[in-house]
């Protein structure tokens, strides 16, 4: 059957379409780390997004951030989105405290140094945040 | 529409060359990593795996590479001609070659024989292909950054990016103008990838005998210096479908692109 030229690019278009709207479908975390075991409260999950967090090593990294925090339950990253999920015992710690936790100096243990401003929370739960 | 072609691989070579800038800068927290479909296939083992990504690649790389796998079942490489802004780069590299050393082809100054060209085509690029995904999956990480011509040009001195890198980068922009394409035709590993898929595409590109003078102007335009004037059909799965060939043609109908029906 014979095609028009214009049938090529008409398929680059939906395809190139198809490619960046299905990934947005697929939800696979690139991180899981159960920080503490859940107890009796209700947990609440709180969603960040990170700038810093961009790989399985920084998610591993932002996940070490939470480690003894109290309240901090789950932590599950998608990198390829800067997004982490953060659940929580909101009887003992909240957003806030979390955010403080993930923000701060990490300890980096090639130079055995503390490094600072890896990890900048720039939204929580879809709202935008202001950054010192 | 060559110019609709030409008009989008600028665009996508600037798109994609301002997000790199963007990132580096600080300004957007998409790297260029995020947009190629390779990253979709290094992660798929760790996907079946461990249900997990690896390193960056993410979601966006697994559906633009799953979305790549049809359009390349459909319209072969049509990728590599239209949308890779790598590709783009090493096509305007082999025009360059081919304009600086006054050759009438896309075959180059180096010419290799047709025997070379397979064994290129077969082993080598089948073996690069191999040792990255094999070493991607056993790592978990995207070891061969430094050596990826799209993230060292694109990604603004991205991550694992080193002055050597850029040697490479200049080397193979260097054999691109001696040899058009030898990075997409010999070491490419996403199109090695595609190359199965693109045999068996759909669209092809069928020569007419009563239209066709046999002035061999399509073979002489083609980047992929594919034969076209002497086949009935184009069954290459290096055909990019870039439409260079119908746009040389000076006699109407002797080259047109055909969807090809079950059994012919």
């Amino acid at each position: 059957m014979k095609l028009p030229q214009a049938v090529v690019p008409v398929l680059v278009l939906v395809c190139a379409g198809l490619g960046l709207g299905a990934g947005k479908l697929i939800a696979v975390p690139s991180v899981v780390k159960d920080l503490a075991p859940v107890g009796g409260n209700p947990l609440r999950t709180t969603v960040f997004v990170v700038d810093g967090v961009r790989c399985v090593d920084t998610a591993t990294r932002a996940a070490a951030q939470l480690a003894g925090v109290p309240g901090a339950v789950r932590f599950v990253a998608f990198a390829s989105r800067n997004r982490v999920e953060i659940t929580f015992d909101p009887a003992v710690t909240g957003p806030a405290t979390l955010r403080e936790a993930v923000e701060g100096p990490v300890y980096d243990e090639a130079s055995g140094e503390y490094l600072f401003n890896v990890f900048d929370v720039v939204e929580v739960d879809g709202v935008r945040v202001a950054n010192p | 529409m060559r110019r609709l072609r030409i008009a989008l691989q600028i665009g996508l070579v600037i798109a994609t060359a301002v997000a790199g800038v963007r990132y580096a800068m600080g300004t957007s927290m998409a790297s260029v990593e995020k947009y190629c479909p390779f990253g979709g296939l290094e992660t798929a083992y760790a996907l079946v795996a461990r249900q997990r990504f690896t390193c960056a690649a993410g979601e966006l790389n697994l559906s633009l590479f799953i979305a790549l796998l049809l359009l390349t079942l459909l319209a072969r490489k049509a990728f590599c001609g239209w949308v890779c802004p790598l590709g783009a780069v090493f096509e305007w590299t082999g025009r360059l070659g081919r304009r600086l050393f006054k050759r009438q082809t896309y075959e180059g100054l180096l010419h290799l024989s047709p025997r070379t060209d397979a064994v290129l085509k077969v082993v080598f690029r089948i073996a690069v292909l191999g040792v990255i995904l094999a070493a991607t999956w056993t790592t978990g990480e995207l070891v061969f950054r430094g050596y990826d011509p799209y993230y060292v040009l694109f990604s603004a001195h991205g991550h694992d990016v080193r002055m050597w890198s850029y040697g490479i980068l200049a080397a193979l922009l260097g054999l691109g103008m001696l040899l058009p394409l030898a990075w997409c035709k010999y070491l490419c590993p996403l199109g090695t990838a595609l190359w199965p898929f693109s045999s068996a595409g759909r669209l092809r590109l069928r020569r007419s005998d009563d239209h066709c003078t046999g002035c061999g102007a399509c073979s002489r335009a083609c980047p992929q210096a594919l034969e076209v004037s002497g086949v009935p059909e184009v069954r290459s799965g290096e055909c990019t479908l870039c439409l260079e060939c119908t746009e040389a043609c000076p006699a109407p109908g002797a080259l047109e692109l055909h969807w090809k029906g079950r059994g012919r």
